[in-house]
């Protein structure tokens, strides 16, 4: 049990980059079925019963890690970030997509993610929008505009998945250049690509399309799936987007869901303005009226323009009629959290622990189960800096990453100071 | 950073060293200290050059009572103005610590070409007429002429140069060519005599090989240094063949006929001078009575080659009687022409030592041993008696002088090969008459001699206890450093087996089996979907790259490569290359992606870096055995089993093998790079082969990887080129230490004089 336990570690740290342990005697062509030694993951119990390997330690030190990285940057100083993002996700469709180093194509894994990723996308960001592009026969194509709603963009996706030819980089960059500088100066100009390929065949100059992009303050990521292409960095570079490359689909996966939080603001953008924003009010349910996104007469449902009274179907958006930035109140309220980010929890150690003069609580904070003391094993409880509750780990992660709200600071602030009393 | 290696103190320009550099600095010291000779090799992107720079100059400056100068020698002019650039950084970092302490003169020399900066002169093409267009202008008899005829032209930059006289000289600093050219037009100074004399008077020179090698430069520019000087040569692995080549010449028909031109041209001239200035070709004759022939008392202009002879075979005597008539002379050169040419028309193969063929030249030319040693002075000084300045339109006689002087002075370590045709195109007659050196330590005997430290270092200098017995010397140090790496960034593979298993080679007996050149065809081609950017591969000749591609063309295989990338060729023209190489890297940069085809021990493989995304892999086609059928390869084989017990299977291991690993140096220049190279012939999975890498290459060499085939290759160049793609850690992840600072050198300083002293 012992030993699925070791080498499973040694799987999922892949990334900490040394690989000289047991990782090191797999061959290349072993570890290329890695992913499908699911009998690895199974340990017996007590009692002598199978159980998937219990993984939770690790996930939770996965996500520490991110945590950590992603606060030391907030800490450096208050750093602004845009909320209003256009983004533009390209998907490169070109012969290489075909390829089957990830199961089973990359254009499926692709895919799969990319509507995960479109969902979070609107979650956290319900200001934003985002419209689809992709690359085929070396020529790119619009696939959706822009616009607030994940299920459009998923469905067009879904309906295009079929790869061939070369791929172009200029190409896309021009098209998504072309809609990009269109867009009200507040606004966030992004472009995430995810590229298959290895070379890209244009028809001009790349590098002067990529001054271009840098000039109209357009964002460029790059996610590639299987190397580093001088020409999609020296772009990430110049535009001041991030590049990286997975090593694996879960690893495609936690690299195309960094870009789902508000990027730090460019410094030229940094000029706080102010925008003006329309709420409007969810028309009544039996109301007949012409919506003026999709031209059709609709029953009930959608919402009115405070200030023209057109009708319009989705929030956020955009009124096709005034121009008046359309949203709902809830959306901005779970903007904010980018902005107050709360502070990573404290692991609490293990000497700490197994001191008995400390008397701790004995159950999570968050969801009242028992916190078990786990001896020498590494501590499977962490506490709030600020009011000093403990929580599990499941509650730990899912407080920062989907409430973005401490139970602990919170109930502290209404019933005061249950901690004071404690001590 | 600043730290101490015994008692020497040592000025780094950088915050960080490498611990390899250290260790460097330390042998290198030890040298130094027992004034011998040293062989180091230490990879490249380790920061060699840096670390030599430091230690000498700082040796120098810690024992003031006995300075030692420099003298750094390159291969190519790109390399010297790189070392004179890190030398100037260098330079810039020890006065600001030491103030005017620091203060040194450094200067590069190259040729006029390179120097020159008078644009009419310029205007000339090669490096021949750059010289004789300058000489033109600057001979002695010229500005003689000219100073009584103000129309003739002369060069306004020597004229000025010549005026300041001995206030003419260059103020402490570094100079790089390029500083040379511009302090020159700014004092309207010649840069290129102005570097040739303050040479005697610097600190650190910087320039090429021939210069110490070649005893025709040598003999002029390098005669004054002085004993206590540490010699370098720079990317030294080929050493070998720069000394062998310094004194082999070979003569075709072309030669003959050019010789016997510049012969006629030479008579018309002797009548001309004799109808009006015969005073002139009685002076001469006096004077090689006198036994004045050698050089020593000649105006600085008129000195431009000396002796193709080493100095110390050079008999100090007068010419002998039958030359010193003008007249003469050139009859004696006709009866040696006459007698080449009829050597010449020979149908076979032929082979002698210097010894008998001075003989035969005695029975049927009448020419003796002592006659043709002084050939080349005696044409010499007739060529000043009559004045020429065209010196490249007379470069087929000189060849001639060359060899006959050679041939006269020398009776071992050379033959005599007359081969009537190409051996690879024998319907072609081009018959070639070479005088071939085998033993490289002739050439460089001198400066070991006559300098107390020389070091030989480069990247691949494996075997290393080979090039001593090559050279002829006992190093004091000689050692070989590995890199310390914050990841393993190079990826070397050993490929045996194509994608249907079947062995590959270049072998003789396969080299031409379809099976194999398809196989090698399809890992380019899977490489080409899999590797990004840039993919440069490697052929063990002209003739097999030119095999190949034409069946990979034929076959189809090169058109579907070319989906993946553009393929650009390394041909033997060099504008041609260079416009190549140039769209390749282009290619590159825009991310359209390309290969570069080329040959092992070509131009490209010993110059050109494919650095960063200009090469992600490299694929060794085969091992780069030297040609073995070649008559002079074997002669010198005989040669180096004879006099030095060196087997000839070890040498031509031994040289194949460095081929090979310079080749595949080429992807990776620094730390910060990465790249894969793939050995792709099955000989390379031996161990007697293999062992003959260098030891930074093996030590990445993973047994698993020592026998794979193109899927296996295929798999770990995937995974490779992910992982490489991770961002890293500069300064390395905890427990590997690879970059030291000043305290952990200090530290270590401690550690390593402890150590000595027990
Ligand atoms: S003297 Fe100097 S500047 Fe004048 S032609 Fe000769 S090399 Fe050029
Ligand atoms: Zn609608
Ligand atoms: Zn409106
Ligand atoms: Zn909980
Ligand atoms: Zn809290």
């Amino acid at each position: 049990m012992n030993n699925g336990n070791g080498r499973r570690l040694n799987g999922e740290t892949e990334e900490d980059d040394d690989d000289e342990g047991s990782e090191g005697d797999l061959d290349a062509w072993e570890r290329t079925y890695a992913d499908e030694r699911s009998w690895e993951s199974l340990q017996e119990d007590e009692s002598g019963l199978l159980r998937p390997v219990d993984n939770k330690t690790l996930y939770h030190a996965q996500y520490r890690r991110r945590i950590r990285s992603l606060s030391s940057q907030a800490t450096t100083s208050r750093i602004q970030k845009g909320l209003i993002r256009y983004l533009y996700i390209v998907v490169d469709l070109s012969r290489a997509a075909a390829e089957m180093d990830y199961r089973p194509s990359r254009m499926a894994v692709v895919a799969k993610h990319v509507e995960a990723f479109i969902r979070e996308f609107f979650d956290q960001n319900p200001l934003s929008q985002l419209g689809l592009v992709t690359i085929k026969d070396g020529i790119a194509h619009c696939l959706t505009d822009l616009g607030g709603s994940p299920e459009s963009h998923v469905k067009a996706l879904m309906g295009k998945l079929e790869c061939s030819g070369e791929s172009s980089l200029q190409n896309a960059l021009d098209l998504v250049h072309g809609y990009l500088n269109q867009i009200p100066s507040y606004g966030h100009r992004e472009v995430l690509i995810l590229y298959s390929a290895l070379s890209t065949c244009d028809p001009g100059d790349i590098l002067e399309t990529i001054q271009k992009c840098k000039k109209s303050k357009m964002r460029c990521s790059v996610i590639g799936l299987s190397a580093e292409i001088f020409i999609c960095k020296h772009l990430c570079q110049e535009t001041g987007g991030s590049y990286s490359v997975a090593m694996d689909e879960s690893h495609f996966k936690e690299l195309i869901l960094e870009h789902a939080p508000p990027p730090p603001a460019i410094a030229e953008f940094a000029i706080a303005n102010l925008i003006k924003m329309g709420f409007p009010q969810r028309a009544a349910e039996s109301s007949i009226a012409i919506c003026s996104c999709h031209k059709e007469a609709k029953v009930g449902g959608g919402y009115t323009c405070p200030r023209c009274k057109a009708r319009v179907c989705e929030l956020p958006t955009e009124c096709r009629i005034c121009g008046l930035t359309l949203i709902s109140s809830p959306h901005l309220a779970r903007s904010y959290h980018h902005l107050f980010p709360i502070v990573p929890f404290d692991e609490v150690s293990s000497s700490v622990l197994n001191d008995p003069r400390n008397r701790l609580p004995r159950s999570c904070f968050g969801c009242q189960q028992s916190l078990p003391n786990p001896g020498n094993k590494p501590s499977l409880r962490v506490a709030c800096p600020k009011c000093k509750q403990h929580f599990c780990l499941d509650c730990d992660i899912y407080i920062h990453e989907s409430l973005h709200n401490c139970p602990g600071c919170e109930s502290f602030r209404h019933s005061k100071s249950p901690i004071a009393t404690e001590e | 950073m600043k730290f101490q290696i015994e008692d020497v103190t040592v000025y780094f320009p950088y915050d960080h060293i490498y611990p390899e550099q250290y260790a460097y600095m330390v042998e290198l010291k030890r040298a130094l200290d027992a004034r011998g000779h040293c062989l180091l090799e230490m990879p490249t992107g380790t920061g060699k050059t840096i670390a030599l720079l430091s230690l000498i100059t700082s040796y120098t400056l810690s024992k003031p009572n006995n300075p030692v100068k420099l003298i750094y020698c390159t291969r190519t002019v790109h390399e010297m103005e790189k070392t004179l650039a890190e030398l100037k950084l260098l330079h810039a970092y020890q006065t600001t610590h030491i103030g005017d302490r620091a203060r040194i003169l450094a200067v590069g020399l190259s040729s006029r070409k390179n120097l020159c900066v008078n644009s009419r002169v310029l205007a000339a093409e090669n490096r021949d007429s750059v010289d004789a267009s300058c000489r033109r202008l600057t001979a002695s008899w010229v500005r003689a002429a000219a100073v009584a005829n103000p129309n003739l032209p002369t060069c306004e930059f020597f004229e000025e140069y010549e005026k300041a006289g001995s206030n003419a000289v260059l103020p402490p600093g570094v100079y790089t060519l390029q500083d040379l050219r511009a302090y020159g037009k700014e004092k309207g100074w010649c840069p290129y005599f102005l570097a040739r004399h303050m040479v005697q008077f610097a600190n650190v020179v910087v320039y090429s090989y021939q210069y110490l090698l070649d005893p025709k430069v040598a003999g002029y520019i390098s005669k004054e240094m002085q004993k206590e000087s540490v010699v370098v040569f720079d990317e030294a692995h080929n050493i070998d063949n720069v000394c062998i080549e310094a004194l082999s010449v070979s003569v075709r028909r072309q030669t003959l006929e050019g010789a016997r031109r510049n012969l006629n041209k030479m008579r018309q001239e002797i009548e001309k001078f004799k109808a009006t200035d015969a005073g002139r070709l009685r002076a001469e004759y006096n004077r090689l009575v006198e036994g004045l022939a050698q050089r020593g008392n000649l105006p600085f202009t008129d000195n431009w080659l000396s002796n193709p002879a080493l100095p110390d075979d050079i008999l100090k005597e007068a010419v002998p009687g039958n030359i010193r008539r003008a007249e003469h002379f050139l009859h004696v050169l006709r009866r040696l022409v006459q007698y080449l040419e009829g050597r010449l028309e020979t149908d076979n193969v032929e082979k002698e030592g210097p010894v008998g063929f001075v003989a035969s030249i005695n029975t049927h030319a009448g020419i003796d041993q002592k006659t043709l040693k002084f050939c080349y002075d005696r044409l010499h000084s007739l060529m000043l008696t009559l004045e020429i300045t065209d010196t490249d339109e007379f470069l087929h006689i000189q060849t001639i002088c060359d060899f006959a002087t050679l041939v006269g002075t020398y009776t071992r370590g050379f033959s005599v090969i007359i081969e009537p045709f190409d051996e690879r195109m024998p319907h072609i007659p081009d018959p070639v008459l070479q005088l071939s050196c085998h033993d490289a330590s002739l050439a460089i005997k001198p400066v070991f001699d006559r300098f107390q430290s020389v070091v030989i270092t480069s990247g691949t200098l494996s075997p290393i206890d080979l090039y001593p017995r090559l050279l002829n010397f006992h190093p004091v140090v000689s050692r070989s450093f590995t890199m310390s790496l914050t990841r393993d960034c190079i990826c070397p593979m050993v490929l045996t087996r194509g994608s249907d298993q079947l062995p590959v080679s270049t072998k003789f007996d396969m080299r031409s089996d379809l099976g194999v050149v398809r196989n090698y065809g399809r890992l380019l081609l899977e490489m080409a979907s899999v590797v990004p950017d840039g993919i440069v591969c490697f052929f063990v000749s002209y003739s097999y790259m030119d095999g190949i591609v034409n069946s990979w063309n034929e076959n189809g295989i090169l058109k579907e490569i070319m989906q993946h990338k553009l393929v650009f060729i390394e041909t033997q023209d060099v504008v041609e290359t260079t416009l190549a190489l140039d769209n390749y890297r282009k290619a590159c940069d825009c991310g359209r992606g390309a290969i570069f085809f080329s040959v092992a021990r070509g131009k490209v493989a010993e110059g050109i870096d494919f650095d960063r995304h200009y090469g992600r892999l490299v694929i060794m086609f085969g091992v780069p055995f030297q040609y073995t059928l070649s008559k002079i390869l074997l002669a010198r084989l005989e040669y180096l089993r004879d006099t030095f017990q060196i087997k000839e299977g070890d040498f031509l291991t031994f040289d194949a093998l460095r081929q090979a690993a310079q080749c595949v140096g080429r992807v990776i220049r620094s730390k910060a790079d990465y790249g894969m190279m793939i050995f792709a012939d099955k000989r390379y999975s031996r161990h007697d082969k293999r062992s003959k890498l260098p030891g930074w290459i093996l030590s990445h060499l993973r047994d698993a990887h020592l026998n794979l085939s193109t899927d296996m290759a295929l798999h770990i160049a995937r995974e490779f080129l992910r992982k490489m793609a991770q961002p890293y850690d500069k300064a390395g992840s905890s427990g590997r230490k690879t970059l030291l600072s000043q305290e952990d050198v200090e530290k270590m300083g401690d550690g390593i004089l402890n150590e000595m002293q027990y």
